[in-house]
């Protein structure tokens, strides 16, 4: 039986890690995108936020080289095919 | 039907509310005034292709990042912090999903249980469809979680065909595994409590880990057991609240805190240490 000082330790430790994750997203990770056509392009650096949004409409997808591509060239789509 | 005792404590008077509370969530949920931050993941199950959709769906994000080789390190982050303060409660109280089925509950047909063990499929689900294909074989593999999800066929292929249908345009069906998914989903919430929740679900899944360590959890007061069992009989989702009050499968509905000797609570790990004495006798 788990008492409740252990719990808040636990608690404590769980938030901490969640919300150095979260900010650490958020402000500082980064990913390079390249665009759709051609991989020889130069890549585009995008937030973690923003590869989100580009998730949420199925806007990037992994390359045979296992770099992350754009799925499109323009306007985004306006929501995920799948 | 169990006679539900109400004791006069905030519990009591809320679990009378759980439905509006649902409700009030959903309006967060849906974006009513068109606000679609999908660069921000929410803590429930709520497909991001939705035309209303306010936030981006964790399960879908975590799915794709794995897919793309990338840590989703704001997605688990947000369900590391979301899952300490508050285990499955989130099931319970603010997931859409959880409240399209608590609604078609009510439809009066009779109901069947599931075997405890049903439960056990959500992790191979989490383990599967979430993080172990869309890795290994990419987002295009028919079994990527997306591909078979009931919420989003129920919540963004079911407006999108109505949309094209309307507009004249030629309708894109979902692809059959996901229309067959959604149909047997649609059968079996008439008949099973949460059927989704309880034997597929991935987020569920992942926060029910956090029920025996989560900020709030429901305690059980040994002393002020009778051994009734009458808590048996107010969870519907089979699980015996005397026994394992923070069970994996518990969605928090807090049901069983109607039990009439009071003996089961939900608690708090901020609870002062006053109150902490006077109820050394529980679990």
């Amino acid at each position: 039986m788990i008492n409740n000082n252990t719990k808040i330790l636990i608690f404590g430790v769980l938030v901490l890690l969640g919300a150095a994750l979260l900010a650490y997203g958020a402000l500082f990770h980064s990913n390079n995108v390249l665009p759709q056509q051609g991989e020889d392009s130069t890549a585009v650096a995008k937030s973690e936020p923003a590869l989100i949004k580009e998730v949420t409409v199925g806007g990037v997808t992994r390359a045979e080289s296992g770099k992350i591509k754009q799925t499109y060239t323009g306007k985004a789509p306006a929501a995920c095919a799948t | 039907m169990v006679r539900k005792i109400k004791a006069g404590n905030f519990t009591s008077k809320i679990i009378g509310r759980r439905m509006w509370i649902q409700a009030a969530f959903l309006v967060v949920w849906l974006g009513p005034f068109g606000l679609r931050l999908h660069t921000i993941c929410s803590p429930v199950f709520h497909c991001y292709a939705c035309p209303l959709a306010s936030f981006a769906c964790p399960i879908g994000v975590l799915a794709t990042f794995c897919a793309l080789h990338v840590f989703p390190f704001i997605a688990v982050g947000l369900l590391l912090a979301v899952g300490a303060f508050f285990g499955t409660l989130i099931c319970g109280w603010a997931c859409p999903f959880g409240f399209l089925q608590d609604l078609t509950a009510k439809v009066p047909t009779p109901k069947f249980d599931l075997p405890k063990f049903t439960g056990y499929f959500r992790y191979v689900v989490l383990i599967g469809a979430v993080l172990a294909i869309p890795y290994f074989f990419g987002e295009e593999h028919p079994l990527f979680v997306c591909r078979v999800c009931p919420a989003g066929a129920l919540e963004a292929a079911t407006p999108a065909m109505i949309s094209q249908s309307i507009a004249g345009e030629e309708v894109i069906w979902p692809n059959t595994l996901k229309l067959t998914i959604l149909i047997l989903f649609l059968v079996a919430i008439f008949f099973i409590k949460r059927p989704w929740c309880r034997v597929l679900c991935p987020l569920g899944a992942i926060f029910s880990v956090f029920n025996r360590v989560s900020a709030f959890f429901l305690r059980f007061n040994a002393d002020k057991c009778t051994h009734c069992e009458r808590c048996h009989k107010l969870c519907e989702y089979g699980i015996e609240p005397e026994k394992t009050p923070n069970d994996l499968n518990c969605i928090r509905c807090l049901e069983c805190t109607n039990c009439s000797p009071d003996a089961l609570n939900l608690g708090s790990i901020f609870k002062r240490a006053k109150d902490q004495r006077e109820n050394s006798g529980g679990k």
